[in-house]
């Protein structure tokens, strides 16, 4: 004989048994009290290992548990951290660190020169999508147990900074071989990684490191870090006050946000626009002209595409270097007004009055619709434009292959002039797929390498203006980048980077 | 009953082995640049290439698949090429929140269709309608806008519950409890409005049984008869579309576990497909696959015992 209600019991029964067995993070609420602080990221950890780590998104991750060798201030300025102090020899190839002797890892292991040389050598050689950052790095090596030597195959203009990022982080030696390297960090950083409380991809739990060197950069007891993977889940855990501080993901819910009561605190990181790349003319010989190319830049109307890509929330530019940077002229953007009628003109002096026919990559990623935008503007001139629909991570591929003589992309504005140049514009930049080889141009990357300061400061503004005028991109806009933060919490946006550095997001006052 | 048991579990390994081999070709044939995938705009060539290379994807798809499948055998399922977890462990530490999730939703959804099925079938008239109404309603309006409406509503607005998280029942039940009403309640409303019609039908047909007029005629309460003997009867069918609605809710808990941010297999089958993470897609391909062998022999060892007459000797 069946029983209904005791089947319903031992349904029910199991259920319990099954989901009380194993453990599962909580998206608890935050709370504010200066205890625990929780943030909201758009970006679970990919790895762990100081050796494969991430940054931008990923940097809260890795400052909770690691040190890095020097410390970037909110502007970009360069400070101590473990390395005290820091000198080059005269042509620049030689740094040497002075480091910290009071510094143990958390699992009592000292922090000494040894540890930073094994540590810098590890980065250059894994698989960080930062490794290049030392590229130039020939050799580490420790004098003795606080100086640690670099040796560079040339000069790196911006290798300190890279010192304050992922390429800095320290981990310990000990760690380096165990099977748990990618997801147990073992650092000397402000905070443990509670591995009981972590839900890997989802919510990671971050404890105070009691014996930690700088207790001025502990700011709560717990540190939360909750992933979300969309804006709409983003949004609910905001407005329902699960968060302290969160980067946000769609500026259309901006006003939503401010309404609960939140403090957004805009940041541009990035420049939206074309890549026009084909500059010798392989796959599309008409882009080969400057002509053209400065006809691609007169074709739009920036404000629109402000409007259409990012909700009017950002500032239209012309050029790609940041505000920030010495090198960035305000006047270069008033280059390209828009202006149809003479982008048509440029084309017929350049040889196609009938315009020319161009195929480019397209992706859902960057709003299906804003393409139509894009084709529309530039039928408008006179080119016909043909998209190839293709995966967003293909689309990065064909980018960085050469695969679209122009392509619409958003890139980072990084925070040296020298980091830019070789993220997009030299000859052997990820961002210059065609490997455009112009003397000018390496000419003037040339001095921002090995030139004194004053001699980089001009070669930056040379290389901004002549890129602007040869038409080697067709820059939109910056598009604004919000963070938010409640009530109860302070913080200030760290230039170059998309996330505040974590010790600068505090309690109140 | 043990020879049906055995054949339906090794047809079950089989067609796991099935749906994970052309799972695993498929999504290595389209797989593109794997390292550039995982490392993003920022990485250069020269590292992309020794992630391809590490990862061992430059080398040809049948070797890499019966790689695969030698650790698989011995429960190896690799490591994730996004979160560097290894893929056991990402799932399992999951299974458990979706299946919270997903069994409360099938509880919940089987009594409540039940007792309004029930209801329909032997009020008819207004009543049938309303259930009727409610089932359309129910089916039509899809599980996420019910979830966006349901957090805005008792979340945002009310504030009866979070919008997001999950709360582990070891650490608190009812904070457990509070974390998993709205998901269940969101992916109930699909799945009750399916079993209703199914539970209405079956007891409206069981009613006009010869021997439920026997039973009748022998005295018998109306309460009795529905509850004891006619839901029995009604009990096969109902049951079988439960089964489909229980694999269909594991679906479901994709969009909803989304939503509130709930860190269960949906959440990282939306992140794992998204980003082509092929040792974690294939994991879930195969526990997933063999929930639902499971769940279908169960349901049909469950229909024997209910119902004799479909007793498999």
């Amino acid at each position: 004989m069946f029983h209904w209600k005791k089947a319903v019991v031992i349904l029910t029964a199991a259920a319990l048994a099954l989901t009380g067995c194993t453990a599962a993070g909580s998206a608890d609420s935050a709370d504010s009290s200066g205890g625990t602080l929780t943030l909201g990221l758009i970006t679970p950890v990919s790895s762990f290992s100081a050796q494969g780590a991430n940054w931008a998104n990923q940097s809260p991750y890795m400052q909770a548990v690691y040190d890095s060798l020097l410390k970037a201030d909110a502007d970009g300025t360069i400070e101590p951290n473990l390395a005290t102090e820091w000198s080059y020899n005269d042509d620049n190839t030689v740094l040497t660190l002075t480091l910290r002797d009071d510094v143990k890892f958390t699992d009592g292991t000292p922090f000494n020169a040894d540890a930073a040389a094994q540590n810098l050598i590890r980065f250059r050689d894994g698989t960080s999508p930062n490794a290049s950052f030392l590229v130039n790095l020939a050799d580490a090596k420790a004098i003795d147990d606080t100086h640690v030597e670099l040796t560079l195959s040339a000069p790196d203009p911006a290798m300190l900074t890279y010192l304050t990022q992922n390429a800095g982080l320290q981990e310990s030696p000990a760690a380096f071989s165990s099977a748990d390297v990618e997801t147990v960090p073992v650092g000397s950083g402000p905070y443990t990684l509670n591995v009981g409380e972590t839900v890997a991809g989802n919510s990671y739990v971050f404890d105070k490191n009691p014996d930690y060197w700088n207790p001025d950069d502990q700011h709560y007891d717990k540190v939360v870090m909750n992933y979300y993977a969309d804006s709409t889940s983003l949004l609910n855990a905001i407005q329902g006050g699960q968060v302290n501080a969160s980067t946000t993901i769609d500026n259309t819910t901006l006003d939503q946000i401010s309404a609960a009561g939140y403090t957004l605190s805009p940041i541009e990181n990035n420049w939206w626009g074309l890549i026009i790349g084909d500059r010798d003319g392989t796959l599309s010989p008409p882009i080969a002209d400057p002509k053209v190319r400065q006809a691609l830049n007169y074709a739009f109307d920036r404000n629109a595409m402000l409007q259409a890509f990012a909700d009017g929330n950002g500032t239209v530019t012309e050029q790609i270097f940041p505000t920030t940077s010495p090198s960035y002229d305000e006047s270069l953007n008033e280059t390209y007004d828009y202006d149809p009628a003479k982008a048509k003109e440029l084309l017929a002096e350049a040889g196609y009055p009938d315009g020319f026919d161009l195929t480019m990559p397209s992706s859902a990623g960057f709003g299906a619709s804003n393409f139509a935008l894009i084709q529309q503007q530039l039928a408008d001139v006179g080119i016909r434009v043909t998209f190839e629909d293709l995966q967003v991570n293909d689309y990065i591929t064909a980018l960085v292959s050469g695969k679209y003589p122009v392509a619409l992309m958003a890139l980072q504005l990084d925070p040296t002039d020298w980091q830019l140049a070789q993220f997009s514009i030299d000859k052997s930049a990820t961002f210059n797929g065609f490997h455009t080889d112009d003397p000018t141009v390496q000419g003037y990357i040339t001095q921002l390498q090995t030139g004194t300061q004053e001699e980089a400061e001009t070669a930056g503004k040379e290389l901004n203006k002549y890129i602007v005028e040869q038409g080697w991109f067709a820059p939109w806009f910056r598009p604004e980048l919000n963070f938010v933060s409640d009530a109860n919490t302070d913080l200030t946006v760290q230039v170059g980077n998309s996330y505040p550095y974590l010790w600068n997001i505090t309690p109140k006052g | 009953m043990l020879r049906f048991t055995v054949r339906r579990l090794v047809s079950g390994v089989i067609l796991l082995f099935v749906i994970s081999s052309v799972a695993f070709l498929l999504l290595n044939l389209g797989a593109g640049d794997v390292g550039r995938r995982i490392l993003g705009p920022a990485a250069t060539a020269d590292t992309v290439a020794l992630k391809n290379e590490q990862l061992g994807v430059s080398e040809p798809v049948i070797g890499r698949y019966f790689d695969w499948l030698g650790h698989a055998l011995t429960g190896d399922f690799g490591t994730s090429w996004f979160t560097s977890q290894s893929v056991e462990q990402a799932i399992f530490s999951r299974l458990a929140v979706t299946l919270s999730i997903v069994i409360g939703a099938t509880v919940v959804s089987g009594v409540i269709a039940t007792v309004l099925g029930v209801w329909a079938a032997r009020r008819r008239g207004w009543a049938d309608k309303l259930v009727q109404v409610i089932a359309v309603l129910g089916f039509a309006i899809p599980g996420f806008l019910i979830a966006i409406f349901l957090v805005n509503v008792f979340a945002l607005n009310l504030h009866w519950f979070k919008p997001t998280g999950y709360v582990q029942m070891s650490a608190s039940f009812t904070g457990w409890l509070s974390s998993v009403t709205l998901p269940i309640a969101a992916l109930s409303i699909g799945a009750i409005a399916a079993i209703v019609q199914q539970v209405r039908g079956s007891v409206i047909d069981a009613q006009r049984q010869d021997w439920v007029r026997t039973l009748r005629s022998r005295g018998l309460s109306e309460n009795r008869i529905v509850y004891k003997h006619v839901l029995r009867n009604a009990g096969g069918p109902a049951l079988a579309v439960l089964a489909v609605q229980f694999i269909g809710l594991v679906g479901g808990a994709v969009i909803v576990e989304q939503i509130f941010a709930i860190p269960g297999l949906g959440q990282i089958s939306v992140s794992a497909t998204a980003q082509g993470d092929v040792p974690l897609v294939m994991g879930l391909v195969v526990v997933v696959g063999a929930l639902v062998v499971i769940v279908n022999l169960l349901i049909d060892l469950i229909q024997g015992f209910l119902n004799p007459k479909v007793r498999v000797s």
